[in-house]
């Protein structure tokens, strides 16, 4: 019998690939809209800009992603709530990790933090950047495209897959 | 609905989600990194497992009429450009914008960067969207789902697609099993020495020249 404690270190992925497609059920039924993450950077991102640029609130693009609308607010809670499961999941688990994990040293060729956070920044920024472009990301392409059998989401993830390959063998060294 | 139940469940499916998300491991760097270098598969693992999870779920509620599916438009040029250049911020943030999240959430100081500069990306595009709406995202095929193209129902499809799919799993399970590619830590890191390969190289030249 498989047995799963919410103290395990690590799960089956089988077991939590299950459990994250289930979640396509409350937000179908209850949201009406599909697991998505992508879209709360422009809601947060757009709104934290318009402190300093005001003006970004007339594009149109951005004023639908920041209106105060169920869909919006739903997906900056739920990836506020990843952050608050991942926490309560590794404290039940006690697991404790370091500030930057030590894949990174060998992967960029150096352990300077300052590297790191560099890299981090700049990948975060191409990560949005290209998900906007594509209007999705691993989530909403991914996964609901994906399960919805969406012939641009396929696309997209394929597209996803092998810029993530080609970055890894080119500008990364071996883990 | 209002603003304050959609939030409300939007948090109790993310606790969720970020539950299953750091148990699987997937947002580990290692892990992400990993899979890109194709050495280790536990992402794919759990993605074509959410996946076929999903479509078997949505093929039971589609099929008996309770959900419309919301499938995005497909914009072949965007959905190539743009996820080449996700995959890219992928590989070098060890994250997707949802698993940054459960990194910040474990305690990973560098997710902290990647989430700041996915914002200034978001709010980038968001500056330039009205432009890119004229000429990369213009020109599409709208809202279509491979069940449409060879015309049988969604629903069908979609028990089909998850049934490929569990048969790709088995095969790739009895390939690799996932028990074998967490690490000691479970965070995809397999080397036992905490230098990096250059460092200890460097450090070796001046031993000699010393």
């Amino acid at each position: 019998m498989l047995k799963v404690s919410l103290r395990d270190k690590a799960w089956s992925p089988y077991v939590a690939g299950i459990l994250i497609g289930l979640l396509q059920i409350p937000a179908f039924l209850i949201i009406e809209t599909a697991l998505g993450a992508s879209s709360s950077y422009v809601t947060v991102g757009g709104l934290i800009t318009s402190w300093v640029d005001p003006s970004i609130l007339r594009i149109d693009y951005v004023a639908k992603h920041v209106a105060a609308t169920v869909k919006n607010w739903w997906q900056v809670a739920l990836v506020v709530g990843i952050a608050i499961g991942a926490f309560l999941s590794a404290k039940l688990s006690g697991a404790v990790r370091k500030p930057i994990s030590p894949i990174w040293s060998r992967a960029l060729g150096s352990a300077s933090p300052n590297r790191r956070y560099f890299v981090a920044f700049a990948a975060g920024f191409l990560m949005l950047f290209g998900a906007r472009i594509a209007d999705g990301c691993t989530s909403g392409h991914g996964l609901s495209g994906m399960a919805q059998l969406a012939v641009g989401s396929t696309v997209a993830v394929a597209a996803m897959f092998t810029g993530g390959i080609v970055a890894a063998l080119l500008m990364l060294r071996r883990i | 609905m209002s603003l304050f139940i959609a939030i409300a469940v939007g948090l109790l499916m993310g606790i969720v989600f970020g539950f299953a998300l750091e148990k699987s491991r997937v947002f580990e760097p290692g892990i992400i990194v990993g899979q890109m270098q194709l050495r280790n598969f536990i992402m794919l693992k759990v993605f074509l497992t959410a996946v076929a999870t999903g479509a078997i779920v949505l093929a039971v509620l589609n099929g008996f009429g309770l959900v419309k599916l919301q499938p995005k438009a497909a914009l072949y040029a965007a959905d190539m450009v743009g996820g080449l250049i996700l995959g890219v911020g992928i590989t070098l943030a060890g994250a997707c914008p949802g698993t940054t999240l459960a990194q910040i959430g474990v305690g990973y100081r560098d997710a902290l960067f990647t989430l700041i500069g996915g914002l200034a990306g978001a709010a980038a595009f968001s500056y330039a969207q009205p432009w890119l709406n004229k000429t990369l995202l213009a020109s599409g095929d709208g809202k279509i789902i491979f069940t449409d193209l060879i015309g049988i129902p969604y629903w069908l499809g979609a028990l089909g697609f998850a049934a490929v799919i569990v048969f790709i799993l088995v095969q790739l399970e009895r390939w690799r099993s996932w028990h074998n590619e967490m690490g000691r830590d479970v965070d995809g890191n397999f080397s036992t020495s905490p230098r990096t390969p250059v460092r200890s190289r460097r450090a070796g030249k001046a031993a000699i020249r010393t």
